[in-house]
């Protein structure tokens, strides 16, 4: 092996310039070693300040995207904003507020690529999710839109995740409502009444949208609910009247009317608000002077009953007569009033609640049958009409 | 050669004879190499990160910290910038002109490995202006030059032999690569594919130190994300392949037009007057800048941070499309004006940006279809890698590195090998050796070089035409045999399984000395047929030639057994059939 070859001795000389040499390379390697160290000390300098200088500068452009985006300037928020990520890019919060600018300023196909990318990297960031399924609803896309809605609500929030899904919930339900999905949006209404904190503006808020959903019920019991509460908004009473009032529980109605207008807050209501409650409370006062309500005396009852039963004969005439062939359902019902003639005193309506009911339920035919066959009625007849199509609910409270 | 190499020779002359330094320290320059090697990589990726830390700070001078459309600085900022370039570059920094890439193999191939210590800090102060002011280039490539020349001074510094000197170029442009891009296995082997032309055992293992020593520098500086952030990367469906096949053919299609945009203006601007040198890089600034002042200032500079936004999806398809054409234009602008600065970034951001089209395409109409945005990105960086600069295996490997991810290897390999054969069937000859051409230089093609077919023995062998004998044979037999074969030679196997090729001559020669009944292993000389064996390279016979007729080519299994014979017609014949 090479190693143990011999070597032939080196001269005097050739010894000098061996340890010359080796002088030499220990005295270049020195120096090189040196410069190393020195550039390195100055590259550490020149990068640091060059580091320093960039964080600025992303702190100052994230704030004018801030600004910008506050001074509804979207266009200009989404250069600052992807300026302040060029100079520090693994910003999630930058990167969110960069999408959200795009989509302010209508750009929309960017706006979702964008998000889109972003869940690739965090599919349970409930924000991205979020603003995937506005996007989504403003492309109108409905399935991708509850889909992301869905994940959002499923997903995860920094800070206060409760509050922030009960706000998608309730955005989702607004979507619904707009898209006429009231089945669901009853639902996602449900589930965030179930969740909702004793906050009567929560509570208001959920209510208003379940009567939208066409859930008066719940929306009644919301609304009485909150209006239990000490103290409680005018619009608590104003909802649960014109909700009671709408399910024909006039009784009822009348009673949160009247709490509505006699509330202190109610005179700062506006003109646009307080006439139509103004106006419901006069019909309900008027709808229950007209109905024979259970709790009145049995003569008193029965004097409403034929007070009522000669309007609505008086309706079913005039209707008959303003027709130039006669209406079949009209004659029909003008023959049984004719057979129940001599049953229309009080005496034999006091004696007999069986025939006060079949009396009731011939004005409430009488009436329906009229406003179909002359139109909507005015006056007594048309509070009767309303009476006739909620009649079992009228004193329910 | 220019001023700098004829002083530096002399100081060379000066240096003690490589005999004398065999004998005194015969493995001097073998131990200093693999320590320089580390040096190189460690200065090489300190000086990158200055250089790319000078670019930003320039950048942000000059163009502001946000450049936006409708600025007035993006058109004076690269045509001021320009007009100084040009006039470094004509009177003090002639070397620094060009992307770095073809300068580097010229110093390999014909400057003995010389890359002066001007041209090293010439390329650094022009480059940074020029790519810092907005034009359209990028630093890879001026940083693999200055990799190179880094590790060329200090090889000088060290007085080393000339043939290491020659090998310390490559070791230094991968370290200044590997810096530059963040990724020591792509710079690794682009410099094997493009600046060595072949893998070479003696300086792999320095070139592997070098590379990774700069990058763990540059790496401590930028963390391992330097160029931009990978986003996930997947292949979801193997439907997507269309997709990516797509990207591959629009690949092809734009490294063809990017080539014949540069190959069209490069030698038509190079050939104007000289004058007119000191102006152009300001006039293609001007331009450079109105693209950027009437829209698009993302094309202005290398743009990592734009396809760092294209990765991650910030753009609509459409601009992403506008954004690859415009960046063609630019980079075409200011690459044939002269100005100094690197071809990769730019080819990088047009894959990327075609990538992220494709991507953000299905992503819009198909999107059930198509996985990330960022893995379009990544996939097209490699295809025009691929279709431009045709460095295929660096091309995939890149791709790989970046992303950590080795599930789109088939993705990749597939839209790469598209545009590439695309790209090579369009355009015969790669990019960079069009730029050689133009420049008047003789360098050897990488892509031939790589694609060279070396001959074996197999490729020569014909089945044994001469007669065999036993060593034992008497002449007589031997002669008769001889004569009834009419072969011009003959084998003879021996006793211990070793062969003797017998010409004609030397046979009748035994048969006038020796007496017909002796043996003819008694006639032979000492020496023995070569071993050879069908599988080595076919030059390895010539040298034995003059010696034996022809050669008995051995089974390695078995070394009795023959598996034919070469002869030297037979070798010549294969050559020039070649």
């Amino acid at each position: 092996m090479a190693v143990f070859e011999l070597q032939p001795p080196l001269t005097a000389e050739e010894r000098l310039h061996k340890r010359k040499l080796i002088f030499r390379d220990l005295i270049s390697l020195s120096g090189l070693f040196a410069i190393t160290v020195v550039l390195a000390v100055l590259t550490w300098f020149l990068f640091n300040s060059f580091a320093r200088h960039r964080q600025e500068l992303a702190q100052r452009w994230l704030a004018r995207g801030q600004a910008a985006m506050a001074d509804g300037h979207p266009e200009q928020a989404v250069e600052a904003f992807r300026s302040a990520l060029e100079y520090d890019p693994a910003q999630r919060q930058t990167e969110i507020k960069l999408a959200m600018a795009l989509e302010a300023a209508d750009r929309v196909v960017e706006a979702t690529s964008y998000f889109n990318t972003l869940l690739e990297t965090e599919p349970g960031n409930g924000i991205i999710n979020l603003e995937l399924a506005r996007l989504s609803a403003r492309q109108a896309n409905k399935s991708k839109a509850i889909e992301y809605y869905q994940r959002a609500l499923d997903g995860t929030w920094q800070g206060d995740g409760y509050e922030r899904r009960r706000a998608v919930r309730l955005e989702l339900a607004r979507y619904l409502l707009d898209q006429k999905d009231y089945p669901r949006a009853r639902t996602q209404l449900l589930i965030a009444a179930g969740n909702a904190p004793d906050d009567p503006a929560i509570k208001m808020q959920i209510a208003g949208m379940m009567e939208e959903a066409q859930d008066p019920e719940n929306a009644l019991a919301i609304y009485r609910a909150v209006a239990r509460q000490k103290p409680s908004p005018v619009q608590s009473f104003q909802g649960a009247g014109r909700v009671a009032y709408s399910l024909g529980r006039f009784a009822l109605a009348r009673e949160y009317l009247e709490q509505a207008v006699n509330h202190p807050d109610f005179l700062s209501e506006p003109d646009s608000v307080r006439t139509p409650v103004r106006q419901m409370l006069a019909d309900t006062i008027d709808l229950l002077a007209l109905y024979p309500e259970s709790n009145l005396e049995i003569r008193e009852r029965a004097d409403r009953i034929l007070h009522v039963a000669r309007i609505a004969q008086e309706r079913l005439q005039a209707c008959s007569a303003s027709k130039a062939t006669p209406v079949a359902s009209l004659a029909d019902l003008a023959a049984q009033w004719q057979e129940n003639r001599a049953t229309l005193t009080p005496l034999t309506l006091a004696r007999d609640p069986q025939l006060e009911q079949t009396i009731m339920n011939l004005i409430f035919d009488t009436e329906k049958q009229t406003a179909q066959a002359c139109g909507a009625p005015t006056g007594d007849d048309a509070l009767l009409l309303k009476i006739a199509q909620s009649s079992r609910s009228v004193e329910e409270k | 050669m220019n001023a700098d190499t004829a002083v530096d020779f002399k100081k060379e002359a000066a240096a003690p004879h490589q005999h004398d330094l065999d004998k005194i320290a015969p493995s001097r320059d073998e131990r200093l190499f693999l320590v320089l090697s580390i040096f190189i990589g460690v200065l090489s990726g300190l000086l990158v990160v200055c250089f790319r830390v000078a670019i930003e700070w320039i950048r942000i001078l000059t163009l502001g910290s946000a450049p936006h459309p409708g600025q007035y600085r993006l058109l004076l900022a690269p045509t001021l910038a320009g007009l100084v370039v040009a006039a470094l570059v004509q009177w003090f920094f002639p070397a620094a002109r060009g992307s770095g890439v073809n300068q580097t193999k010229a110093a390999l191939y014909i400057y003995n490995g010389y890359i002066s210590f001007r041209t090293v800090i010439g390329k650094f102060i022009t480059a940074a202006i020029a790519i810092g002011s907005g034009h359209s280039l990028g630093p890879e490539d001026p940083s693999l030059q200055i990799g190179a020349g880094v590790a060329s001074m200090v090889a000088r510094r060290l007085r080393l032999s000339r043939q290491r000197l020659r090998l310390f170029a490559p070791i230094g442009a991968a370290a200044g690569l590997a810096a530059a891009f963040n990724a020591p296995i792509s710079a690794i082997l682009f410099v094997i594919e493009e600046v060595i032309g072949r893998w070479s055992a003696a300086v792999l293992g320095s070139i592997v130190l070098s590379a990774i020593s700069s990058v763990v520098v540059a790496r401590w500086f930028w963390g391992s994300e330097a160029i931009f952030r990978i986003p996930q990367v997947t292949l979801r469906d193997p439907r997507e392949l269309t997709a990516y096949a797509v990207l591959g053919v629009a690949g092809g299609i734009s490294a063809l037009v990017f080539s014949k945009a540069l190959g069209y203006l490069r030698p038509r601007l190079r050939s104007l007057a000289r004058w007119t040198h000191f102006f152009q890089p300001a006039l293609a600034g001007l331009l450079v800048g109105a693209i950027g002042f009437f829209g698009f200032p993302q094309v202005m500079g290398p743009g990592y941070g734009v396809m760092d936004q294209a990765m991650h999806g910030q753009f609509a398809w459409q601009l992403l499309v506008a954004l690859a054409l415009f960046k063609i234009l630019a980079t075409t602008l200011s690459f044939s004006s002269g100005t100094p600065g690197g071809m990769f970034a730019p080819t990088l951001f047009i894959g990327a940006m075609l990538g992220a089209a494709v991507g953000s395409f299905e992503k819009h109409y198909f999107p059930h279809l198509t996985g990330t945005i960022g893995a379009y990105a990544l996939v097209g960086m490699g295809v025009l890698f691929a279709g431009f600069l045709r460095a295929p295996l660096t091309s995939v490997f890149m791709v790989l590195e970046v992303s950590g991810n080795y599930s789109i290897v088939l993705p990749v390999i597939l839209a790469n090998t598209i545009a590439y054969l695309l790209s090579r069937s369009l355009q015969p000859v790669p990019i960079f050796e069009v730029f050689t051409r133009q420049d008047g230089l003789e360098l050897p093609s990488m892509e031939e070089q790589r694609e060279e077919h070396e001959l074996h023995i197999e490729d020569a062998l014909r089945p044994v035409h001469v007669p065999i004998l036993g060593g034992s044979t008497p002449i007589e037999a031997v002669s008769a045999t001889l004569s009834s074969a009419n072969a011009p030679a003959l084998l003879v196997q021996l006793w211990d399984g070793s062969w003797y090729a017998m010409s004609k001559d030397e046979v009748a020669g035994a048969a006038v000395t020796l007496t017909g009944d002796t043996p003819i292993e008694r006639a032979l000389k000492p020496d023995r047929a070569p071993m050879l064996f069908p599988d080595l390279p076919l030059d390895n016979t010539l040298h034995y030639f003059p010696r034996w007729p022809l050669l008995p080519i051995l089974n390695r299994a078995n070394k009795s057994k023959l598996e034919g014979v070469v002869t030297l017609e037979d070798v010549l014949k294969r050559y020039q059939d070649l």
